[in-house]
């Protein structure tokens, strides 16, 4: 959505004069075209431009004849670039223990398994299957070892400190499950007929028994804490999977921030964040901007002792901004600076510190409370709101 | 104190000397749960006498072995410690038998709860939801009057008096008004609401078995049992009667709907041959999306490939998958599936 005219008039009416301090540029080459408004619009305006009037029809803006530079506000872009979650949370203790006993309180309300419709009768995935079934005596295999029907199905609840619940077990059940190997070994006993080998209580050994002959590899998860986790290695993407990691650079002053820079010529803040990324961190990365709006913005101002101390900037076209080109070198008096920061979206790639052309000597991939201990206690109120939980 | 505080166990630790609180003995016991993890959690509960107790006494925690006692007894209880079952029928605020909540397992309309936190709900509150309302938000500037739409009820407008007060002509086009669309903010992110999966077999005419096997193909991916629809009117051109019992539906809600849509986004939509994509012009205009597999991609859900042969040959049915979305345009939909993974091909029409 565009401010119109009536706004930007609007606004530039009620703070005093229509100057090149008060007003940006585009919107003072549009005021400050009388050619184009007919008579009654013109006396309409509160206040007349003080700057020099331009020739009518003049495409360029006015030049200003005051020696000074401009007053302004140096205007930042700032991507907030972000990796989302890629594992799922740790459960709590309380759902682990709930999610095993609503399993179990399902399976002593549905129908039994009907083994016969996933397993034709006779075939090895069916002896598999009864071998499997005799020691976990329930078709779920995340569950533990429990008879739904049987004269125990009473019993559902496990005792406190119980391990069925925990994550590791249930990955060994499933991952032993997959191997062919039942839910716990049996105990072996000596058996006469059979040389030695037999399992406890089983009549007829020998039957069912599986035998060692081809092993089964099957793939364990992987480990959801990292090598990055363990070393603590702050500049890796894989470190803390199950949270939101933010991109911080150590600027020339020494100070964590987001990678930050000047917004230069016509470009719009979804443009000047991809350059910035481009130009701070090197081209191999993937990246996606997430909408054409700020989520955010922070504000200083240049003070010392309590009075304003604004710096003069010299602006040097950039060379990845066509549009910076059209004036050279251009100097102005800067009273602070406005930081806006757009959402950012990292898939792929890895940041390159080499390529940076701002002088950032480091770059980290934190989450939102290592934020709060890196920056600035003002630069952390602006920022503390956007930043995700998780 | 200036502000508000939560009174939590870390809150009342500052003042007094932490008893032998019962958090401490259960994570004592919890050889899994280290001590750290337990203690963090209990730590953000609000303070309660039920914290503060003494707990068991360690002997009667060895002890503790409620199959071994049933094991070990001899003699048989009374019917009564055996059976259980509630009321049947409600019989009054005063009875003294009164039926269970439905959560309570014992009550008789007690439905297993939730069995698992599912990614794609975990996905969408950290990660898309956030995603979306910066897409979604629509930037007023200050001093800017926001666009003034017409009216949604037109006004008779013209010269005669009997104008003044006659009712309100509908939208332009037709009589549905489209529902209103709202700002989307941190509480108005449209999320899925439910899953409907439909399929409808002509087999079913002459043969019961068809029906049967589209019900459990139906009750396998979805895992909710199917329900069947009689036919409303006799049709003679389809061979169809009122009252043949054609099709199926199965409405999938909270847990299984993630699970589902995860598994069709995830798994049967990569392995689908030569598929575009969902039509740009699916949508009610109300913020559900359909979309319809053919029998063939119905067969690439990992519960029917698992015994695919078990089912009679060319009686797994195809279906219509219908999306609803608490979103209330076409575009708010189709841009939350987007984000889910679910691709749109052709001119997308709203």
């Amino acid at each position: 959505m565009n401010a119109g005219q009536k706004s930007a008039r609007r606004i530039a009416a009620s703070n005093g004069p229509i100057t090149r301090d008060t007003v940006c540029v585009s919107c003072l080459h549009r005021l400050t075209q009388p050619s184009r408004r007919p008579a009654s619009t013109a006396a309409a305006l509160a206040d007349p431009p003080s700057t020099p009037t331009q020739q009518p029809g003049h495409p360029n803006p006015p030049v200003s004849t005051a020696k000074s530079p401009r007053k302004a506000y140096q205007l930042l872009a700032s991507p907030v670039l972000s990796r989302p979650p890629l594992l799922t949370r740790d459960l709590t203790s309380f759902e682990k223990a709930y999610y095993l006993y609503q399993k179990r309180l399902n399976e002593r309300l549905a129908l039994p398994f009907t083994r016969y419709f996933y397993y034709k009768k006779g075939t090895p995935g069916d002896v598999e299957w009864k071998r499997k079934i005799k020691v976990r005596k329930t078709p779920a295999r995340d569950i533990g070892i429990y008879a739904a029907y049987g004269d125990e199905g009473w019993n559902d609840e496990v005792l406190v400190g119980d391990p069925t619940a925990e994550r590791e077990s249930v990955v060994e059940a499933l991952v032993r499950d997959a191997e062919g190997k039942a839910i716990i070994d049996e105990e072996v006993v000596g058996d006469a007929e059979k040389e030695g080998l037999g399992a406890a209580g089983d009549a007829k050994t020998g039957e069912g028994q599986r035998r060692d002959l081809t092993k089964v590899e099957v793939e364990r998860p992987v480990d959801r804490v990292t090598e990055a986790d363990k070393a603590n290695d702050l500049r890796s993407l894989s470190r803390k999977m199950d949270r939101t990691l933010y991109l911080l650079v150590k600027n020339r002053e020494g100070r964590w921030r987001f990678p930050q820079d000047r917004v230069y010529g016509r470009e719009n803040l979804h443009q000047a964040v991809e350059r910035i990324l481009v130009q701070g961190f090197g081209i191999d990365m993937n990246t996606w901007i997430v909408g054409n709006h700020p989520i955010g913005h922070h504000q200083m101002k240049y003070t010392s002792g309590g009075a304003p101390a604004p710096r003069l900037a010299k602006i040097s076209p950039n060379r990845l901004v066509s549009t910076s080109r059209d004036r050279v070198e251009y100097e102005q008096e800067e009273y602070g600076e406005k930081v806006f920061f757009m959402k950012g979206r990292m898939m792929t790639g890895q940041a390159d510190i080499a390529k940076n052309e701002y002088g950032d000597s480091e770059f980290r991939w934190l989450v939102k409370e290592e934020v709060e201990q890196a920056v600035t206690g003002g630069y952390w109120k602006s920022v503390k709101d956007m930043l995700a939980e998780r | 104190m200036a502000l508000l505080q939560e009174v939590t166990s870390t809150f009342l630790r500052r003042f007094k000397a932490p008893p032998a609180s019962l958090h401490r003995k259960w994570a004592s016991h919890c050889r899994h749960a280290s001590t750290g993890a337990v203690a963090q959690e209990t730590d953000e509960l609000e303070q309660s006498s039920f914290l503060q107790g003494e707990g068991p006494a360690q002997q009667a925690i060895e002890r503790f072995d409620p199959a071994g006692v049933a094991k070990r007894r001899n003699r048989r209880l009374p019917p009564s410690r055996y059976q259980f079952r509630s009321p049947r029928y409600y019989r009054g605020p005063l009875h003294p038998h009164q039926p269970p909540r439905p959560s309570e397992p014992s009550s008789r309309e007690f439905a297993p709860g939730p069995f698992s936190l599912p990614r794609l709900e975990q996905t969408y509150h950290d990660t898309l939801a956030s995603d979306y309302m910066v897409l979604a938000y629509a930037h007023l500037p200050p001093g800017q009057a926001a666009f003034k739409k017409g009216e949604r009820l037109r006004r008779w407008e013209g010269d005669s008096p009997y104008f003044k007060n006659r009712p309100l002509r509908g939208p332009r086009g037709g009589d549905t008004l489209r529902l209103l669309r709202k700002p989307v903010t941190f509480r108005n992110v449209p999320q899925l609401q439910r899953v409907t999966v439909h399929t409808m077999s002509s087999d079913a005419i002459n043969s019961g078995a068809a029906l049967h096997v589209s019900g459990m193909v139906l009750q396998a991916i979805t895992n909710v049992r199917a329900e069947a629809h009689e036919v409303k009117k006799s049709v003679a051109g389809f061979g169809v009667r009122a009252g043949m019992y054609l099709s199926l539906t199965c409405e999938l809600k909270g847990e299984d709907m993630y699970h589902f849509l995860s598994k069709l986004v995830d798994v049967v939509m990569p392995k689908m041959k030569d598929w575009p994509g969902v039509k740009g012009s699916s949508g009610d205009f109300s913020g559900n999306i359909a979309l319809g597999l053919k029998a063939e991609e119905v067969a690439l859900f990992p519960e029917v490939e698992v015994n695919y042969d078990m089912y009679p040959p060319k009686l797994i049915p195809g279906c219509h998958i219908m999306i609803h979305t608490t979103a209330t345009t076409d575009q708010d939909a189709r841009l939350l599936l987007t984000q889910i993974g679910i691709p749109f091909f052709g001119k997308l029409v709203s």
